[in-house]
């Protein structure tokens, strides 16, 4: 019984820990394109980095506005090459453009945090810390001619302990409409975040703690998973991979997205470099009922001019698996005996919905995943057991615009852990937004465990972009 | 004969000479350039213009509002064209003009209001927050809008003594007493 409640102690302590340590979430406001089109951000975010409907059409359009025309782009390209050398192919080199001014963009984020948690004994610890900044965000983003697009994003982030870190978030080439009908068939290559979660994809959400639950759990132990991902843990889903990818919007209503990446690594999401041979696959299919297509289109459909409402359902499907087979993690049993584990196969299977009625956004994705765990010796490595391990993850979050400036969020989130010795995780989110200017926010965030009245966040949050 | 000839020269002659112009300049300090003031002679007591059956338009084309500034005679009724393969919004929150909001149409469509009284009413459009446009719906048909050097010129006034009213999107507008006898000119000077 005490071994129970002090394994409990622990594992509730590691879950705030690991909630303060992954909180720092990205951001995902371009203000590149704002200079750009010199438009305002309220056209595609309703607080930033939350897309509206029309954002979404954006950011699938390869960051191209749905039927743009030359006129729109306020800081016109630099031409390299006219466009008639187009017919010169393959005698000459293909025309290409630059954007006119280099397009970078910043974003930082200071935080004020106010933590609870309880340690190995069940003292309550506080931290109030200001994190100032917490992160700065280096963004670029455009087109290269008709074809190509690029999106990068540098983040300089600093730890607790007074270190900080510098990653490559993001870094890919998009191949907008190549071939075939426009929005049909896409590609993107590089460091990115795959559209295999698009509608919940950590960059694009309203809150500043992302879904730890769904992204951040570890597989890995001795029973099977018992609680979120640490240095040297395995992750449930990459947040970003070094993927190809390829995807499309057909009829309007029907996204598709396939994928190929860099196997699940032994660091966590962004450790995926090397690891072995295999590759990871993902596939993803969407159907959008009602609203503006999923392409931007708007032929016959009647929309409020508040551009953050429709009425719309969106469904889909989505599936990850992959093979981690010579990703070695270690892992120790209640003894404390030292082993080698294996995630030979994993798989993640789950569904998404969104559901849009005025002001109101609910959506949510319920996640199953499957591990197939070989259990190594320590020295040897040789296969002492095999066992197959599983977990289910569920969210639903709802965002509400009181009024453009004003907006609320709250986000419930369940995972029922691998080991059956541990109790599921179950966490509450929630958020009120500020957007003082167009491109300045400030959030109130509060996050808690629902099992611990004593494991708590309480964070103050200034963004802004420029 | 010929003294009808001469009577109806005569007051074909007077009737021009007493429909003049104004013209003259409106110097803009503090902003850019001199454009989109608009100079009206106001209300004149006695006197009623009927609106146009003409509409005027304004066009929302590469996410702008264009004109910036339209004025025209109270009870004109104003035309908004979409031509942007975007959706767009026009509406006001000025209670002179109801307060109107046209909701949002496509390419091509166009949505009518018809402004019914002096009125300064800014427009804007709620997909895209950075559009604005005013139309300023003034009592008499005598009015123009200054060209970036703040140059204007109102055709066919009739010779009298007018109050003439300067107003400017940002800028604190003005008015003065001008006589008008043939072409005459009224500079004005406007600041914040």
């Amino acid at each position: 019984m005490r071994t129970t409640t002090r394994r409990l102690q622990w594992i509730l302590f590691y879950l705030t820990t690991g909630l303060i340590l992954f909180d720092a979430s990205t951001v995902g406001a371009v203000p590149v394109f704002s200079r750009k089109y010199q438009t305002s951000c309220q056209t595609c975010h309703t607080i930033f980095p939350k897309l509206n409907p029309f954002g979404q059409a954006f950011r699938f359009n390869g960051y191209r506005m749905p039927g743009e025309t030359p006129e729109q782009v306020k800081e016109p390209p630099v031409s390299l090459g006219s466009e008639a050398y187009e017919r010169m192919w393959p005698e000459m080199v293909f025309p290409s453009d630059l954007p006119s001014n280099v397009p970078f963009a910043l974003n930082t984020k200071m935080e004020n945090i106010y933590s609870s948690s309880l340690d190995e004994s069940g003292h309550q610890i506080v931290h109030n810390d200001f994190q100032f900044p917490q992160e700065v965000n280096l963004f670029s983003a455009g087109t290269l001619g008709k074809t190509f697009g690029f999106f990068g994003e540098l983040t300089w982030e600093e730890r607790p302990d007074g270190g900080s870190d510098t990653e490559i978030e993001h870094a890919r080439l998009d191949v907008i409409s190549p071939f075939g009908p426009d929005h049909a068939v896409n590609f993107r290559i590089g460091k990115l975040a795959p559209n295999l979660y698009d509608g919940f994809q950590e960059m694009w959400l309203m809150t500043d703690n992302g879904i730890d639950t769904l992204f951040a759990y570890n597989p890995i132990g001795f029973r099977g998973g018992t609680g979120l991902s640490e240095e040297g843990g395995g992750v449930s889903l990459p947040q970003e991979a070094r993927a190809i990818e390829m995807y499309g919007v057909l009829s309007h209503r029907l996204l598709y997205v396939v994928g190929v990446d860099q196997p699940i690594g032994e660091g966590g999401p962004n450790d995926t470099f090397g690891r072995n041979s295999r590759k990871d696959l993902y596939a993803r299919v969407d159907y959008k009922i009602g609203g503006m297509g999923l392409d931007g289109d708007t032929k016959g459909i009647k929309l409020p001019p508040e551009n953050w409402r429709e009425n719309s359902l969106r469904l889909g499907i989505l599936d990850y698996t992959g093979d981690g087979a010579n990703v070695r993690f270690d892992i120790t049993d209640e003894e404390g005996n030292a082993f080698k584990m294996e995630d030979r196969r994993y798989n993640r299977i789950g569904l998404f919905a969104s559901w849009y009625f005025g002001d109101l956004n609910v959506f949510g994705v319920a996640l199953h995943g499957t591990d197939k765990l070989d259990l190594l010796d320590n020295e040897t490595l040789a296969r002492i057991d095999e066992n197959k391990r599983s977990y289910d993850t569920w969210f639903v979050q709802a965002d509400y615009v009181i009024r453009p400036p004003f907006q609320f969020s709250a986000r419930y989130e369940n995972l029922r852990l691998a080991d059956p010795t541990v109790p599921s995780i179950r966490t509450l989110n929630a958020n009120f937004s500020l957007l003082i200017r167009a491109n300045v926010k400030a959030m109130l965030e509060y996050h808690r465990d629902l099992r611990q009245s004593q494991n708590y966040t309480l964070a103050t949050v200034l963004r802004f972009a420029l | 004969m010929r003294r009808i000839l001469c009577g109806a020269l005569l007051v074909l002659l007077a009737a021009a000479l007493t429909a003049g112009d104004l013209h003259g300049k409106v110097a803009c300090k503090g902003v850019r350039d001199s454009s989109d003031a608009v100079v009206s002679i106001a209300a004149i007591p006695g006197k009623t213009f009927p609106a146009p059956k003409e509409h005027a338009k304004i066009d929302q084309a590469n996410l702008v509002f264009h004109p910036h500034v339209l004025p025209v005679l109270a009870g004109t009724t104003v035309d908004f064209l979409n031509s942007d393969a975007q959706l767009h919004n026009v509406f006001t929150p000025d209670a002179c003009a109801d307060k109107f909001n046209l909701g949002t149409w496509p390419k091509g469509e166009i949505r009518s209001y018809q402004f019914k009284r002096e009125c300064v009413a800014t427009l804007l459009c709620k997909v895209h927050p950075e559009m604005e446009a005013f139309v300023v719906a003034v009592a008499t048909p005598h009015f123009a809008v200054t060209k970036a050097d703040g140059s204007y010129r109102i055709s066919e006034v009739p010779d009298g003594v007018y109050t003439v009213k300067v107003w400017h999107p940002k800028l604190k507008g003005t008015q003065k007493s001008v006589t008008v006898v043939g072409s005459s000119q009224a500079d004005f000077e406007i600041a914040r």
